[in-house]
């Protein structure tokens, strides 16, 4: 029994870095319908940017990931620039235009920070907490905290702000948006931004837990699309969801099929997505004939 | 012709010779490439032709290799015969990978894709069978009687005989009935299936010939490396595969096999500058899929798009030609007749919304019916759930006697129905040919297996559906256009075309969902002659419109529907003074275009 | 006109191919013998790209020392040494690739590469060509090749593990172990090996535990070993991954050492671990730290001094492995080819990680110290 809740707080731990990655990728997605392969390794560079101010130029690890998440913004709107063309393409040039620009960010990372890699040490280093023989991480409850904080203000930004509302129009009907005066461009330009923001809060948040090297992104960002999926693409309950629900699924073959964890989890992962192709959340896709 | 012949001759002499010129390091990286051309040539019969996202062609590669490594040095069984189960295992692992196609589509197929091929590799660095992460050693060197295949300069002849069988194969099926039909799957899944086109088994096709050219590749690869470990099925070197398809075209198999050799050659070259080559190799996919989504292939189209642009007009334009109507086939009127299609109490719920709700239709052999009703009112619902793109919340349908509800397009169109779209939905990288071509051929897909039992069989009904596909294109006096992309054509041609192409599939029963849309005048008074025409020469139609001088000029029986509801049936005339149908159009003021009005064309 | 144009040119290429071919059957590639004169060609082939480029970049660091500091001394009679770097990006096609090039290129020896399964696939074509290569690999699978022009410039899983079992089941008298390893080709050694070490002492571990190579979440695995108690978990892992299962079990509360082999010893694994993480985990490494004697302490220096960061196990171990090729090249008067691999065999060196006398396997050294992370540091452990 120990087990089993130990296994699900480590599972929920690394869902709530999945879920960030994976409101990324919804997001821009249902605004721009562009599945952006890149953003694992935006991640990356937040990741990296977040440990550099955070080490190097020793500010504090939330002044830290205030800085690493603006820059990374201000990033993400140079990507957009350069992704435009690509916007509501056919999938295949989608996927290989953006993986082609994550490989160029990866070389780039590499150029700049080197392929060594750094650790960063927990910006809160009290004791975890005991329950029953639980233990949970106090890190770990800030990086939930976080994740509830910056889904609830994204929903509140979607839902109540008039820049958030004509983001919603373009990503239901982007000719209509234009036809009613939003500028789509802009629109997608702040939806990206915002998107590349979260891959930083993702990354910088992972950095204490993990290890910020340029592999870092590669795993987090197709865990991060798989929890997008399979809580239904474009959604953002779906995106949290999801996120939690990879964690948890890898934590748990993780401890039954030790070796052949990632064999289960991708066999567990495609029925599920067989059994209901539009995930949790997933809004049934009617063919209009 | 001759000159094509030429460059294939030299293109061969070319390669036999290729040796001679080559170290032992070129060679061996000639061999290698050789080896990503078939898994190239694969990757886009898969991606490029049948329009399905397979991440998993590098695991396709490594079950090949892997098995052939497992078999020889476990079983101690000769090179060809552990090469021959190989293939069968790696198809039998193909077909399994591409069952969630069925299912799902696009991104949510790249990601299951890319799981499985995750999945496999997590498989062979713990099984003990597969060496762990250790990989296994010393493969025995596949041995033919007379040559020593361990000569690398030798192998590369036998690699040659592989590769140039597997590119002659694809682009045969690329040419023909199989690929074509695949193509037309890719470019729009739905139109396919309403046209007979099995969709589930032509997946399975794609995913059936990647796993075959991945076999393939992975089988040589045992072969010439004679080691296996999992780091050569990683997900970069799937990527990798996936730029050399793109950038080469993923459309055109000789795109393919360009793409994987310069892909290949540059990234050997700048070997010494790792991180200068992956940028460069990443800002190259990135510029090839923004300036050039045909990639390498389709650049010398382009050019020439370009230079005739250049140089002004574009020669005499086409010209539509008059149609020529068919001949009048009487049906027998022995008296009774069982009705065509019956539609028995059809509701159709969307969430809540009830788009249709208990509609029941008869329509008898050989008339025109007409459903007409407001924006909203149901109508492509109708259209969708005769045609089996819908299964009906409630109710039954019959066609031709048999029960056909929830069937699915396909069989219903090889039933003998088949439909137009409201929104056109041509193949739009097909030609105009081609699109009628899809619809004349009516075998199952299954057929194709003649394309490797007796490919001369297949040549010969290839010809066969292009002599009709001419006389259709004639009667429709489309012969101008045959050649040319659909997308190209003016508006009122495409319709034209769509109607071609409906009554190319030889149907019993033809559904036009608003066919005048659209069109000007003149045009509809051709498309009225040409439904006439059609309808005499022993088909049923059903056709939706708004244009209601056409309806009331066209039809033999009118149905009209408002919010779901059958409110009005019967002849024009007495459809068109039924108060409920009156108070219908006027509530709905949104449309008072689609008032019933006295009829305007005549004849 | 213009299609004429380029059937005659394509046909003329063609028939330039063929004259230049003349008759001969292909193959007959002439082979660059090493020539007596210019600079004495060494390869690195280590993956500089991809995920594993950490262990390629410290690798290179090593080597390049080495031959920076033979070079500044004047080379191997009067000539230099060149050291060319092949990027191998830990893919073992990409590897045979690079064998077939450094043997064309007519490159007498090769350092490298760190990853196992490139270096196996390389192995059959260094042999044929007679290229003798220095690796920096510890799996037992690098012995089972059984090429005599193969060496490994460390002791493999084997001595790492047998020294650690002698250490902890013998000395210490510890017999509640747990095992925690990662399938990779590292950690399937390591398991193995320590399993065989146990075996023969007759202790069974109280768990086994395996994790794949990326995983980032060890709870499961960690609350099961938490509920065995053991008195010590051996951990097989490379750095990064070793210090996470660290961090987390310590989180975890379990406060048991853990033991394993060189990555343990190393600052990637305690920086990622945390200092006090990693308190009192046992080390297994012929490279306990840059200060455990004179030599190590010039390296580290000088190592310090090109690179500006910690010189550690990796680079120390590539210096070593350089250091005994250009030894071995100066004794044989620069030969190549089967000459070359007898006088590596014949190479009796000290070098970083110890005495080096290679046998028949490739295998140049057999002992490993025991060392202890106290305080925040490696030192060697008082038994």
């Amino acid at each position: 029994m120990q087990v089993f809740f130990q296994t699900i707080i480590g599972g929920i731990s690394l869902g709530a870095i999945y879920a960030l990655v994976a409101l990324g990728f919804s997001l821009v997605y249902r605004t721009m319908g562009l599945v952006n392969f890149a953003h694992g390794n935006v991640v990356t560079v937040g990741a990296y940017l977040a440990s550099t101010f955070y080490l190097t130029s020793k500010l504090p690890f939330a002044l830290a990931m205030f800085v690493a998440i603006a820059v990374t913004g201000v990033i993400g709107l140079v990507i957009e620039r350069v992704l435009r063309p690509l916007e509501n393409r056919d999938f295949d040039l989608m996927l290989i235009g953006t993986i082609g620009f994550g490989i160029v960010l990866d070389a780039l990372v590499i150029m700049i920070w080197g392929a060594t890699g750094r650790a960063v040490p927990s910006p809160v280093p009290s004791a975890p907490i005991d329950l029953w023989g639980i233990r949970i991480r106090t890190y770990d409850l800030v990086v939930l905290a976080i994740a509830a904080a910056a889904t609830v203000l994204l929903v509140l930004f979607l839902s109540r702000t008039k820049r958030g509302a004509a983001m919603q129009a373009v990503a239901m009907d982007h000719e209509a948006a234009t036809a009613v005066g939003i500028h789509v461009g802009r629109s997608n330009a702040i939806a990206f931004m915002i998107g590349a923001g979260l891959a930083a809060l993702a990354g910088g948040l992972v950095g204490p837990l993990l290890y910020v090297s340029p592999a870092l992104g590669g795993a987090l960002g197709i865990k991060g699309f798989a929890a997008a999926i399979l809580g239904g693409f474009g959604s953002i309950p779906g995106a949290i969801v999801g996120g939690i629900a990879i964690g948890v699924l890898d934590s748990f073959t993780a401890g039954h099929f030790q070796g052949y964890s990632e064999l289960v989890t991708f066999l567990v992962f495609t029925v599920i997505i067989m059994i209901r192709p539009t995930g949790v959340f997933g809004e049934r896709t009617v063919n209009r004939a | 012709m001759r000159y094509r012949i030429g460059i294939i001759a030299l293109a061969a002499l070319a390669a036999w010779f290729l040796p001679y010129g080559l170290d032992s390091y070129a060679i061996h990286v000639v061999n290698v490439i050789l080896i990503f051309a078939i898994l190239a040539i694969g990757l886009g019969l898969c991606m490029g032709v049948g329009g399905q996202v397979n991440l998993a062609q590098v695991a396709f590669f490594g079950v090949g290799a892997y098995t052939t490594a497992i078999l020889t040095t476990k079983t101690g069984w000769g090179f060809w015969l552990s090469a021959v189960l190989a293939l069968a295992a790696t198809i039998a692992v193909g077909l399994l990978v591409g069952t969630p196609a069925l299912r799902v589509q696009s991104h949510y197929l790249g990601i299951v894709t890319l799981g499985l091929a995750l999945a496999f590799t997590n498989w062979v660095t713990n099984a003990q069978v597969a060496g762990g992460a250790e990989g296994i050693s010393a493969i025995p060197v596949p041995t033919i009687p007379g040559v020593d295949l361990s000569n690398e300069y030798l192998y590369y002849y036998l690699e040659l005989a592989v590769f140039a069988v597997g590119l002659v194969f694809g682009l045969f099926i690329v040419r023909t009935a199989l690929g074509r039909r695949m193509r037309a799957m890719r470019d729009d899944a739905l139109a396919a299936g309403a046209l007979g086109a099995d969709v589930p088994v032509l997946r399975m096709t794609a995913f059936l010939l990647a796993s075959v050219y991945g076999g393939l590749g992975g089988v040589l690869y045992a072969g010439l490396i004679r080691y296996v470990a999992p780091e050569t099925f990683s997900i970069a070197n799937m990527f990798l595969l996936l730029g050399m398809v793109i950038i080469g075209g993923r459309q055109s198999l000789i795109g393919c096999v360009v793409g994987a050799a310069g892909l290949y050659l540059v990234r050997e070259l700048l070997a010494d500058h790792p991180t200068v080559a992956q940028i460069g190799y990443g800002t190259v996919v990135v510029l090839v899929v923004v300036f050039a989504p045909t990639g390498l292939a389709g650049l010398p189209k382009r050019i020439r798009d370009l230079v005739t642009r250049r140089r002004g007009g574009q020669g005499e334009a086409a010209r539509l030609q008059p149609f020529q109507p068919y001949e009048t086939v009487r049906p027998d009127e022995s008296g009774s007749q069982s009705p065509i299609l019956e539609v028995d109490g059809i509701s159709m719920y969307f969430r809540g919304l009830r788009a249709l709700d208990d509609v029941s239709l008869s329509i008898t052999p050989g008339e025109i019916r007409g459903i007409v009703g407001p924006n909203g009112s149901g109508k492509t619902t109708l259209f969708n759930v005769i045609s089996g793109l819908y299964r009906p919340t409630r109710g039954r349908i019959r066609f031709r006697g048999q029960d056909s509800t929830g069937l699915a397009p396909y069989r219903l169109a090889r039933a003998g129905m088949s439909r137009t779209f409201q929104n056109l939905r041509l193949f739009g990288d097909l030609t105009v040919e081609e699109n009628v071509l899809v619809a004349i051929d009516r075998n199952a897909t299954w057929h194709s297996w003649r394309y490797v039992a007796r490919p001369i069989s297949v040549l010969r009904r290839d010809r066969d559906l292009h002599r009709r596909a001419a006389e259709v294109i004639e009667r429709y006096g489309l012969a101008e256009f045959a050649a040319l992309p659909p997308k190209s054509l003016p508006y009122g041609i495409q319709r034209r075309v769509e109607i071609a192409r409906a009554v190319a599939a030889g149907p019993a029963l033809l559904l036009l969902d608003e066919p005048a849309a659209g069109l000007n005048g003149d045009e509809v008074r051709q498309l009225s002659e040409i439904v006439r025409s059609v309808r005499d020469s022993g088909v049923t139609v059903i056709i939706i419109e708004h244009n209601m001088g056409l309806v009331m000029s066209l039809c033999e029986r009118i149905t009209v529907l408002a919010s779901g509801h059958v409110i009005a049936e019967g002849e024009p005339a007495e459809v068109a003074s039924t108060p409920a149908v009156i108070e219908a159009y006027l509530g709905d003021s949104m449309s008072s275009d689609d008032l019933p009005s006295v009829p305007e064309v005549t004849g | 006109m213009v299609r004429l144009r380029a059937t005659a040119i394509s046909a003329s290429v063609v028939l330039a191919l063929v004259v230049a071919a003349g008759c001969s059957a292909p193959g007959g590639d002439d082979k660059k013998a090493g020539d007596d004169s210019g600079p004495i060609k060494i390869a690195l082939v280590d993956a500089q790209s991809g995920q594993l480029s950490s262990l390629g970049a410290w690798e290179l660091k090593g080597a390049k020392l080495a031959v920076t500091e033979w070079n500044a001394a004047g080379g191997i009679n009067g000539r230099q040494i060149q050291l060319d770097v092949f990027d191998d990006q830990g893919d073992p096609t990409t590897g045979t690739n690079l064998a077939r090039k450094i043997d064309s290129e007519g490159y007498i020896a090769m350092l490298g590469t760190a990853e196992s399964a490139v270096t196996i696939a390389m192995a059959p074509t260094l042999k044929t060509a007679e290229i003798p290569n220095i690796t920096s690999g510890q799996s037992p699978g690098l012995v089972a090749v059984g090429s005599e022009f193969l060496f490994l410039n460390g002791p493999t899983s084997t001595t790492y593990d047998e020294t650690l079992a002698k250490y902890i089941v013998d000395q210490q008298g510890i017999k509640d172990i747990a095992l925690i390893t990662n399938n990779g080709s590292y950690g399937k050694g390591e398991h193995d090996a320590f399993t065989k070490a146990l075996k023969t002492r007759n202790v069974t571990p109280l768990v086994d535990q395996v994790v794949t190579a990326d995983q980032k979440d060890f709870s499961a695995a960690l609350t099961t070993i938490r509920q065995k108690n053991p008195k010590l978990i051996f951990l097989g892992a490379e750095e990064v991954e070793s210090g996470l299962i660290v961090k987390q079990a310590r989180d975890l509360g379990i406060t048991v050492p853990f033991a394993g082999a060189a990555p343990q010893g190393t600052p990637v694994f305690l920086d990622t671990a945390g200092a006090k993480n990693a308190e009192g985990t046992i080390v297994s490494s012929p490279y306990l730290s840059n200060d455990i004697n004179e030599a190590s302490k010039k390296f580290a220096t000088a190592y310090k001094a090109a690179y500006n960061e910690e010189a550690e196990l990796h680079g120390a171990k590539a210096y070593d492995g350089a250091q005994i090729l250009l030894t071995a090249l100066k004794s044989s008067n620069v030969a190549s080819g089967k000459p070359l691999a007898d006088a590596i065999r014949g190479t009796k060196y000290q070098g970083l990680l110890g005495s080096f006398a290679f046998d028949n396997t490739g295998v140049g050294i057999f002992a490993t110290s025991i060392g202890k992370i106290e305080n925040g540091k490696l030192t060697a452990a008082s038994s």
